[in-house]
């Protein structure tokens, strides 16, 4: 077993730092809703309110990587339904771009993603965290972190 | 003024371009291309060219603590160069200002000579333009249909982006080479605002926002997501690092590749790239050889794939050729108006130093006004997979186009 494949429990144990950002609209409301209702979701989720995630682009996200958080995911608006205009597509088309890039560096693409909510569904929200989760954590136990290097 | 130009690792296209400052009685210049036996005295300002690795730091020190101003002259030194497309492989191409603090940079491929003198002198560079802003081009911005890895050279009025042929002029200052001109979209060499790689890709993102992407339903969210599989955006962008990232990877925030080397640093750069970008990349890094090394890697491809080139490209390839030899004898006997010279006479056909008018089939652009241009006009060719070989060069293509294996013996 290299540095890198660390079994699946301990991986969720390094998993404390998951920079969010929730659109203003759907994204923020859907995880309002969620509160409303006290449901419950991994404490590793950091939320980051926008007004858009067209508002969110490479830069920030590789602001937040490089800066301690361990994946970055952005909730916006269900496709078509941008309380903007295109915000949302305009931000997974930045995204998959950043995807990409991870692949060729030879890393892993989960590290980056983008999933849409519905703000009168709070479950929504938190079903997106949790896919967050078990996604990094499979990407994490293959291919092993951005920090590590390895 | 004592100047002293050190040639690290790579292509001496710099180190070559600064026998310019020979002109004129302004400097005193000595000529270092291994620092590794420099004895070390004082000295007023010491140029720095060539990509450097870690293990250089000790040299580098030495330098530094000799001389009362440091330079970085061109993009190898100072944000990592073309050279870095290696560091997708796990190398260490590192730019001088992640090894050594208060170091001034020219950034440029090549580095403009004008430049390192406003560098030297102290004096402030005036303030430069945005690319954009001396392109003949006009950009409308609108969303993009397509994305093109060639196109047909028809229309000189449009922006490359908006034609769909990725330019990264946006997020790059004014240049001499200016590949624009010729035909050739801008791939950053000059950048105007840091990490401009990741800022262009953005952008690019953004004018991509009409083309096709993939989402998933979600199991766990009950709503759509971003789907990992290959779409239409991912399809026509098979190489985003070779574009994007071309001369900053080092200085663009991302993580350092560990895609597995497959060979030595100058074929780890190769690899990967795509087929249509080439000869733009031998221009590069090829040195004092980079039009024999250009022409190799085009004359290869011409032949086993029967594009036809007509008598008066093969003409213009002659004289390029024996340009070179006269160009290497100029550099072997350090004189600087014989170099000028002949570089002009090179940039007089192949656009720039970076040979940005040589491609595939003939040329992008005019070279003489009373040329008939369809005469040597290249056009979109066909991508074939195979491995193709001309003596000292051989590399294989994948069916997308992409290089999965080159040798490149030395000399």
């Amino acid at each position: 077993m290299s540095d890198c494949e660390t079994p699946d429990e301990s991986v969720k144990e390094r998993i404390n730092n998951i920079v969010v950002f929730m659109c203003n609209e759907c994204g923020q409301g859907s995880a309002n809703t969620a509160g409303v209702a006290r449901m419950a979701y991994d404490a590793a989720i950091r939320i980051i309110r926008v007004q858009c995630t067209g508002q969110v682009g490479p830069i920030q996200i590789m602001d937040a990587l490089t800066n301690g958080a361990d994946a970055v995911a952005c909730v916006g608006c269900c496709l078509g339904a941008c309380h903007f205009f295109n915000g949302n597509i305009i931000s997974m088309h930045r995204i998959k771009l950043m995807k990409k890039v991870f692949k060729e560096l030879g890393y892993s693409d989960q590290f980056v993603n983008q999933y849409t909510s519905r703000a009168a569904e709070g479950e929504t929200a938190v079903g997106d965290f949790e896919d967050i989760i078990d996604r990094l954590t499979t990407a994490i136990t293959e291919k092993g972190t951005i920090k590590d290097g390895c | 003024m004592d100047v002293k130009v050190f040639q690290f690792n790579g292509c001496k296209k710099c180190f070559n371009e600064s026998l310019l400052l020979k002109e004129g009685p302004k400097y005193k210049v000595e000529y270092v291309s291994d620092p590794g036996n420099w004895k070390g005295e004082k000295v007023d300002v010491s140029v720095i060219t060539g990509y450097l690795l870690p293990g250089d730091l000790e040299h580098l020190e030495k330098i530094k603590n000799n001389s009362n101003k440091f330079i970085a002259y061109g993009d190898c030194t100072a944000t990592g160069g073309v050279f870095a497309l290696a560091n997708q492989k796990g190398h260490d191409v590192t730019p001088l200002v992640n090894l050594v603090e208060d170091s001034i940079s020219v950034y440029g491929c090549l580095g403009e000579i004008e430049e390192l003198k406003f560098a030297i002198d102290g004096t402030e560079v005036p303030k430069l333009k945005s690319l954009c802003q001396v392109c003949s081009r006009k950009a409308t911005c609108d969303y993009l249909e397509s994305i093109n890895r060639q196109i047909e050279l028809e229309d000189s009025e449009a922006c490359f982006n908006d034609l769909g042929f990725l330019c990264s002029g946006f997020t790059a200052s004014e240049c001499k080479e200016k590949c624009i001109d010729y035909n050739t979209p801008c791939r950053g060499c000059k950048p105007s605002i840091d990490r401009s790689g990741v800022r262009m890709m953005a952008l690019f993102g953004t004018l991509a926002g009409n083309i096709e992407i993939a989402t998933e339903h979600s199991v766990k969210g009950a709503t759509d997501k971003l789907a990992d599989a290959d779409d239409d955006l991912t399809d026509s962008l098979p190489d985003m690092v070779g574009n994007f990232f071309r001369f900053t990877l080092p200085t663009s925030g991302l993580p350092k590749g560990r895609i597995p080397s497959s060979g030595t640093l100058m074929e780890d750069v190769f690899i990967g790239r795509l087929i249509e970008e080439i000869p733009l990349i031998s221009g590069l890094l090829g040195g004092a050889k980079s039009i024999s090394l250009t022409l190799k890697f085009i004359e290869t491809y011409e032949k086993a794939n029967q594009i036809e080139v007509s008598a008066q490209t093969k003409k213009y390839r002659e004289e390029l050729l024996q340009l070179e030899k006269e160009l290497q004898t100029a550099i072997a006997s350090e004189d600087e108006s014989k170099y000028k010279e002949i570089t002009d006479k090179i940039r007089f056909i192949a656009g720039n130093m970076n040979l940005s008018n040589v491609f595939f089939g003939g040329f992008k652009s005019i070279i003489d006004t009373n040329d008939d241009f369809n005469e040597y006009k290249t056009h979109i060719f066909d991508v074939v997979e195979g491995t193709y070989k001309n003596g000292s060069v051989e590399y294989t293509i994948d069916s997308d186009g992409i290089i999965t294996e080159i040798k490149i013996e030395e000399g």
